[in-house]
């Protein structure tokens, strides 16, 4: 009950600043509650994105870009940086990824570290935790936290630039020579060992071993879910494995959710919150990371049909579905069929996949697929923003069910 | 080659006689000083060890001559006189029945393959060197604390994380240097690619840091977590070169105690401060282990140029053909200025690795180094006889030997 009091004093933070609750309140919440899913709309393009985390950002008080600053200033990473210069020109992928991650922190994307945030101003200090309370906060969050938010990111970081290594016996003449190969794996592993080890001692750092076994377990999880990411986009004969939705699931909590899950509940931790929160948070962000991938695999399908040179992966959550509705031989054979000199047809696969769930109409075909993404989490999802809900005030819990509707079209929970 | 072994290095008749080291020699590393606080200790040390590594240097000529003048005895022997001979390895392993099958049991994945990976280097055929130290540490500190003659279940699975983090550094470390055989198998990327090696070397040090977090004791976890950053901050050392000489053979120092000595160090200190409340006795487990630690790889950059592929497991000269200046070829360079060139190209010219080997062989690069391998073992032994007499301290002492006479 005490937290629910501490959490009511929420808005009335919010409404110091004098600006409209909702205005503040309700972009914040629909986007992180179905973030990526308004691409192409026009009130909700990516500037409007932008300009809703650097909302989120002057809630908790901290400009998530700035996050890994203080590793950033280090002498390794000077050098790291001077070797990558080495690679302009060659095909290696830890440009992609360098190039991704300057553009992405430049687009203020550092998403997890920001839920993270979010969700340890949300919660607030505990009640268990009356001593010390209001001790080394700022902004109603640990500095504890804000580490933790940081380490969340590094994590995800490290394995983002580790998932770009090549593997140099498949090379290619196109790729380039093989040394500049061997001297991008170098660098990469080099950079992705250095910020895990950013994340070990920042981790350390907390004082807290709980959170550090959590953290440690995410990280496993994650370099697990790479792992089935790596062995499954390498097939090149474009015949999927014969999984089913909830395979799939298993599999996108390890590679997409269990990061943000375990961070979030660490956090909660960190506030000494009890078990009951904790697992609240932790379902919180698992859903939160699960229905944002849900929702960028819907991506391809949601775009104008403008060209025909739509790809999608074939194992995204779609696909999935469609091939456990289809029945694995008739996915099989539908395949075969849009396959064609070793290339896949996906424009003839994508249309199976529309005229097999009886859909015609453009906005339909969103609806029902949104429908049936949002089906597969219904249940879990609910349970995480009711967690928000129950956190939040009266205002706050309308503005969620607006966010619901808006985000899902099935009739909204009841709160 | 013409014999697998420098028969030199078996026999100890050459070594220098039991002398307490001078204030600047190269196995003191620094005053004791005040005790070191726990958080304090790891940094504190590291200056002292630069503090060392520069005198190191410096000292470097009377060494040499000292090493030509002095007559038989080792100066590790006198210390164990009058105890009977004990084989570190099978007292050690008594704590170490099932080593590899728990550590199999930490690392518990649902990926065939992924498993198949991580686990292929625990296959009971390493030499588990780590894990005997640190099981022999935590049985020496038992025992000095309170005369304790167990050793605890968090102090054992300090040694489980020991040999995991360094299997995960070995796995890095491989595709890094595109390695294709160790302990006598091929790497792991040789087998399954680069891309998943990767993966397993992450995966292994996620799993070791779960097992460390079980432990439960904060301190224990900072200590080890210095290990994952110096590991990596001797890889970057390894890939810059310094121009200077002086700063040359310090940066070849730090880079041996980051990339090897500071597991070894950390480990047994993270064990004796499971084992006993004392910081004194904390130091001297750190120090013995950094000792012993920077000699184990000084002798593997002597056994580089002196051992061949079929004893190692791995092919020698490797070091050179990855354009690394180890101990030996600094040594020789100061006898033939000529190679300072090679070292700074990185033995790049084709025949600049055969030309290094030749003039390594001739100059007595391979005895210094082994000279001063055993000066840090001699600090190594003063450090933990500082300990009260047990088997197990007598077995490290007797460790720090075979470290030095060891041939593969």
């Amino acid at each position: 009950m005490s937290l629910r009091r501490l959490l009511l004093r929420l808005p009335r933070y919010l409404g110091v600043s004098g600006s409209p609750r909702r205005l503040w309140w309700s972009p914040f919440l629909d986007t992180i509650s179905s973030v990526g899913s308004w691409r192409g709309q026009s009130s909700r393009s990516p500037a409007h994105w932008n300009q809703v985390v650097s909302e989120a950002e002057k809630i908790v008080g901290y400009p998530t870009s700035f996050m890994s600053l203080r590793c950033l200033l280090s002498d390794e990473l000077s050098n790291i940086a001077m070797q990558v210069r080495k690679l302009v020109g060659t095909q290696h992928p830890l440009l992609t990824t360098a190039r991704g991650l300057v553009h992405e922190s430049r687009h203020n994307l550092q998403l997890r570290g920001l839920v993270v945030l979010l969700i340890s101003k949300a919660a607030g200090p505990s009640s268990m935790n009356a001593s010390c309370q209001n001790y080394d906060m700022v902004s109603g969050i640990y500095s504890c936290q804000r580490s933790l938010a940081e380490i969340t990111e590094l994590i995800h970081t490290a394995l983002l630039v580790h998932r770009g290594i090549v593997n140099l016996s498949e090379l290619q003449s196109s790729d380039g020579p093989l040394k500049d190969m061997q001297f991008g794996n170098k660098i990469a592993i080099l950079s992705g060992d250095f910020l895990l080890a950013n994340a070990c001692n920042g981790l350390a750092l907390l004082q807290n071993t709980k959170v550090v076994e959590l953290l440690a377990s995410a990280l496993m999880d994650l370099v697990q879910g790479v792992y089935h990411e790596n062995s499954t986009s390498a097939k090149e004969n474009h015949i999927t494995e014969d999984i089913g939705i909830s395979t799939w699931k298993e599999q996108t909590f390890l590679s997409h959710g269990a990061l943000l899950a375990k961070s979030c509940q660490a956090a909660m931790e960190l506030a000494k919150h009890d078990a009951d929160v904790q697992d609240m948070a932790f379902q919180y962000g698992k859903h939160m990371a699960m229905s944002h991938k849900i929702n960028s695999d819907l991506q391809p399908f949601i775009k104008e049909k403008t060209s025909d040179s739509i790809t999608f992966n074939l194992n995204s959550a779609p696909v999935v579905l469609h091939q456990e509705f289809l029945g694995r031989d008739l996915w099989i054979k539908q395949i075969r069929e849009a396959q064609e000199k070793g290339r896949l047809d996906y424009a003839k696969v994508g249309e199976a996949l529309w005229l097999v769930l009886g859909v015609v109409a453009w906005e339909s075909n969103t609806r029902s697929f949104f429908r049936y993404g949002w089906m597969i989490h219904q249940g879990k999802a609910l349970e995480g923003l009711m967690w928000v809900v129950k956190c939040c005030s009266p205002e706050v819990t309308c503005i969620v069910r607006n966010s619901w509707t808006r985000t899902c079209p099935l009739a909204p929970p009841s709160l | 080659m013409a014999s697998c072994r420098w028969p030199w290095r078996r026999c100890c008749s050459w070594r220098p006689a039991a002398r307490s080291p001078g204030p600047g020699s190269p196995g003191r590393t620094g005053p004791p000083g005040p005790p070191a606080a726990a958080d304090g200790g790891v940094q504190m040390s590291y200056f002292n060890l630069v503090k060392s590594l520069t005198s190191a240097f410096s000292n470097r000529y009377s060494m040499s001559r000292f090493h030509h003048t002095t007559s038989a005895a080792c100066c590790c022997s006198k210390t164990r006189s009058g105890e009977k001979y004990i084989d570190p390895f099978k007292l050690g392993w008594r704590d170490l029945k099932d080593l590899y099958e728990d550590i199999r049991k930490e690392l518990v994945i649902s990926t065939t393959e992924l498993k198949e990976m991580s686990e292929y280097y625990f296959d009971g055929k390493g030499k588990a060197f780590r894990p005997i130290i640190v099981v022999l540490m935590a049985r020496a500190c038992n025992i000095h604390h309170n005369n304790s003659r167990d050793v605890q279940a968090d102090q054992r699975s300090i040694a489980l994380i020991a040999e995991m983090i360094h299997t995960a550094s070995l796995v890095h470390d491989d595709v890094i240097d595109d390695a294709s055989s160790r302990r006598g198998k091929h790497t792991v990327n040789k087998i399954w690619g680069e891309k998943k090696a990767v993966l397993a070397g992450d995966l292994i040090l996620s799993a070791a840091s779960i097992a460390l977090a079980r432990i439960g004791n904060t301190t224990v976890v900072s200590i080890l977590t210095q290990v994952i950053e110096d590991l990596v901050r001797g890889e970057f050392l390894q890939l810059g070169s310094k121009e200077n000489e002086n700063e040359r053979f310090a940066h070849y120092l730090e880079k041996t105690f980051k990339k090897t000595a500071s597991l070894i160090a950390n480990s047994c200190k993270a064990v004796s401060v499971l084992g006993c409340p004392d910081p004194a006795v904390h130091e001297i487990a750190y120090q013995y282990g950094k000792n012993v630690g920077i000699a184990f790889q000084l002798i593997d950059d002597v056994l580089d140029f002196t051992s061949c592929s079929d004893r190692m497991g791995k092919p020698t000269s490797a070091d050179l053909k990855l354009g690394l200046a180890t101990g030996p070829v600094l040594f020789a360079c100061q006898q033939f200025p000529e190679m300072n060139a090679m070292i700074m190209r990185r033995f790049s010219l084709p025949g600049d690795v055969d030309r290094a080997q030749q003039y390594v062989l001739q100059s007595d690069g391979v005895q210094q180094t082994t000279y001063l391998a055993q000066r840090y073992c001699h600090e190594a032994v003063r450090e933990i006889s500082k300990l009260r007499p047990s088997p197990e301290r007598d077995a490290l002492i007797q460790l720090s030997e075979i470290v030095l006479t060891r041939d593969k």
